[in-house]
């Protein structure tokens, strides 16, 4: 489904060029649930920015569904994204002054073409994640785990089939995380295809494959090797 | 583009800041709301001093004192000379005039400041300051005056010089004590050569502002009775019907054959003469001899002659002219206000970062964006403008029910030129924010703290 190859980026800092991801190569099949680990500030929001075509990196493929994406001008990739892909960002990115509702209606509002029973699919996307009773509670009356789980209700609501998580668990207790990995497990039952990100290794086991970024690149991380990190 | 989508959103946007949103439209608000007071005045005026030129007919060529500098284009700058110059018209050229043949009627016109004295059996004489007019009989025809009693004086008595006299209804009410005392007009005006045409204007709109139209109904009358104006006796003949306009009201008038008034005032010239040419057709050539008329004794031609439709002209460009500095004056409020809504905007956009990017994140493209924010700064200029518009509706509204000097005109041009300069600032000053938002990259909004 998804080929990154010999994705290289870097950033302009006071100390020149800092480089983030130096040639990284990647491979992902349709339906497959991955995990990617590494360090902070290694670069994985800036990977899951590159696959989900918010960013363009400064050189390397990507090909989407044998689409060559890194080709593609703006309003193409725009397109791409509201289509195919569904985002949990790191930090919920909810927009403070629409309601739980609105916020999840916004993908489908963006929609080109014209989409029937929008409420009903903002409604189906809220109980999935088992919020279908705050759909009028602003963002502030939220508690994390809630805000969490609306960020995925956003990201599911236009049916993706690529979902790319940043650390959807990075701030909630245990039973938050278990109700939000169960969402996911149902989603990838579903098909989709799942990239998530995280720093703990109980949540990377949930995945069928765990990938570790480190050093501008991407390695294959065993099973077994995850309790040494 | 889901165009009506975005619209929602913009208006969603403003309603979630809606504190900062009013403070930032105040300027547009009150430069919407000056435009439509201000044109509605000064249409008010014109349309009112319009028509009351416009009464005095076609054929009406007056003759005024100072040299009107034909530009030859029709529009005329005869307002500068008619009033900084004292005249040098006298009777003689009036009785020049009338000799002519294409002259229907010539009605010479002094104006002044006089004062007019009663004095009722067994009481304390009353006295009032009027406007002295000597004239003829024909002032009837030309201002469209009629009498509530008595008569106006004829030409025998013109001719006689009889110490006859017609009275303006305030006037006549005044010297009854039948209401409060008219408005004192200052003579200092009347003897201040360098005032201005628009000056002049301006002390007749305000001083004519009392009118009699509310005195109560009286029986008592002064016609036939003694009056005193400047130590003479004459006998009152005639009282005018009040007229409640602006303008040239008769209401505050002492009417007297122009002979008497020329002796009462101990002056010799006149302040114009207003001739009626006996047809339309005619208007040019009769133009031509009252010219020639009065050069006779005038060759050094210190005097103009004026047809009432050149005159109408140039107080339609006077007043074209206050249009457009009226329209330069709101351009510059609107100007300074638009420049704090954009201000405002471009704070908005910047506070908004992070929602931009979510938006870009989720679907919304370039133009969509450019859209929202357009719209929402076209729709805060349009608020401010409708708010503005209505303020000014309400005060032309009271206006012409509590004021009854001249009615206030509020044509749709200004409520179209009023509402389209703010949705035009508002496109103006949305552009910049707009492109700002729109051109956002998407991971660095969202990055953005
Ligand atoms: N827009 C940018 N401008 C400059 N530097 C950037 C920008 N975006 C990312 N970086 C740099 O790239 C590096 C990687 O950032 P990134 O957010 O991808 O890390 P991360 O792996 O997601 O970290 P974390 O686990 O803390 O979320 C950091 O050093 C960051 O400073
Ligand atoms: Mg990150």
């Amino acid at each position: 489904m998804i080929r990154l190859s010999n994705i290289r980026r870097s950033y302009r800092s006071a100390a020149g060029r800092e480089s983030v991801l130096e040639g990284l190569d990647f491979e992902l099949d349709e339906g497959e649930y991955v995990a990617i680990m590494g360090a902070s500030g290694t670069g994985k929001s800036t990977l899951m920015n590159i696959l989900g075509t918010l960013e363009r990196p400064n050189g390397g493929e990507y090909i989407f569904r044998d689409k060559k994406v890194h080709r593609m001008g703006n309003g193409k990739l725009t397109l791409l994204r509201n289509e195919e892909i569904g985002f949990v960002f790191q930090n919920y990115q909810l927009i403070p002054n629409l309601s739980v509702y609105q916020n999840v209606l916004l993908p489908l509002s963006y929609k080109r073409k014209w989409q029937s029973k929008k409420r009903a699919r903002v409604k189906r996307a809220l109980a999935m994640v088992g919020l279908e009773g705050k759909l009028k509670a602003k963002p502030h009356q939220l508690s994390g785990g809630q805000k969490q789980r609306v960020a995925i209700a956003r990201a599911i609501v236009n049916e993706p089939s690529l979902l790319l998580a940043d650390e959807p668990t990075g701030s909630l207790d245990e039973k938050t995380t278990e109700s939000i990995l169960e969402i996911f497990d149902e989603l990838h039952e579903h098909g989709v295809t799942i990239i998530l990100i995280t720093h703990d290794p109980e949540v990377a086991k949930r995945a069928e494959r765990i990938l570790h970024l480190k050093g501008g690149r991407i390695k294959e991380q065993a099973y077994e090797t995850l309790q040494s990190l | 583009m889901r165009l009506f989508k975005v619209f929602k959103m913009a208006l969603l946007g403003i309603w979630s800041n809606k504190f900062r949103v009013l403070l930032s439209i105040f300027g547009v608000v009150i430069g919407v709301f000056a435009v439509i007071a201000l044109s509605a005045i000064s249409l008010g005026v014109k349309d009112t001093v319009m028509k009351q030129m416009g009464g005095l007919g076609a054929e009406q060529i007056m003759v005024m004192p100072g040299r009107v500098l034909k530009d030859g284009g029709g529009a005329h700058n005869f307002l500068n000379g008619v009033s900084s110059l004292p005249s040098t018209l006298t009777n003689t050229d009036a009785e020049e005039i009338r000799k002519l043949e294409s002259v229907e009627s010539v009605t010479p016109m002094l104006e002044t400041v006089g004062r007019i004295q009663y004095t009722k059996e067994n009481e304390e004489p009353t006295s009032v300051e009027g406007m002295l007019v000597g004239t003829s009989g024909s002032y009837q025809g030309v201002f469209h005056t009629t009498l509530k009693e008595g008569r106006f004086f004829t030409e025998e008595e013109e001719a006689n010089k009889d110490r006859v006299v017609v009275l303006g209804s305030g006037i006549h009410a005044s010297l009854l004590n039948q209401k409060q005392e008219l408005p004192e007009i200052d003579p200092a005006q009347q003897a201040e050569p360098e005032k201005t045409w628009w000056q002049k204007l301006l002390d007749r709109l305000t001083g004519s502002s009392v009118s009699a139209a509310d005195a109560p109904a009286e029986e008592e009358s002064l016609v036939g009775k003694e009056v005193t104006i400047q130590g003479e006796t004459f006998t009152v003949i005639g009282v005018l019907e009040s007229e409640a306009t602006l303008g040239m009201t008769s209401d505050n008038s002492i009417l007297m054959p122009v002979q008497n008034a020329l002796e009462v005032t101990s002056t010799e010239n006149l302040t114009s003469i207003y001739v009626k040419a006996d047809s339309i057709e005619n208007l040019d050539q009769a133009e031509k001899d009252v010219h020639a008329a009065v050069k006779l004794n005038h060759p050094e031609t210190d005097f103009s002659t004026v047809k009432q439709t050149e005159m109408l002209d140039a107080i339609d460009t006077v007043t074209r002219i206050l249009q457009v500095m009226l329209v330069g004056i709101t351009a510059t409020a609107l100007v300074i206000s638009g420049a704090g809504i954009m201000n405002v905007m471009v704070m908005s956009v910047r506070e908004r970062t992070r929602e931009i990017g979510i938006r870009k994140a989720l679907g919304a493209s370039t133009i969509e964006i450019l859209f929202q924010f357009l719209f929402e700064t076209i729709l805060l200029c349009l608020a401010g403008g409708i708010i503005g518009l209505l303020l000014g509706y309400g005060f032309v509204t009271w206006w012409n029910g509590a004021i009854t000097i001249f009615p206030l005109v509020l044509p749709m041009w200004v409520i179209q030129l009023a509402l389209g300069s703010s949705i035009l600032i508002g496109i103006v000053c949305g552009v910049y924010p707009a492109i700002k938002a729109a051109i956002l990259q998407p991971s660095r909004a969202l990055r953005f703290e």
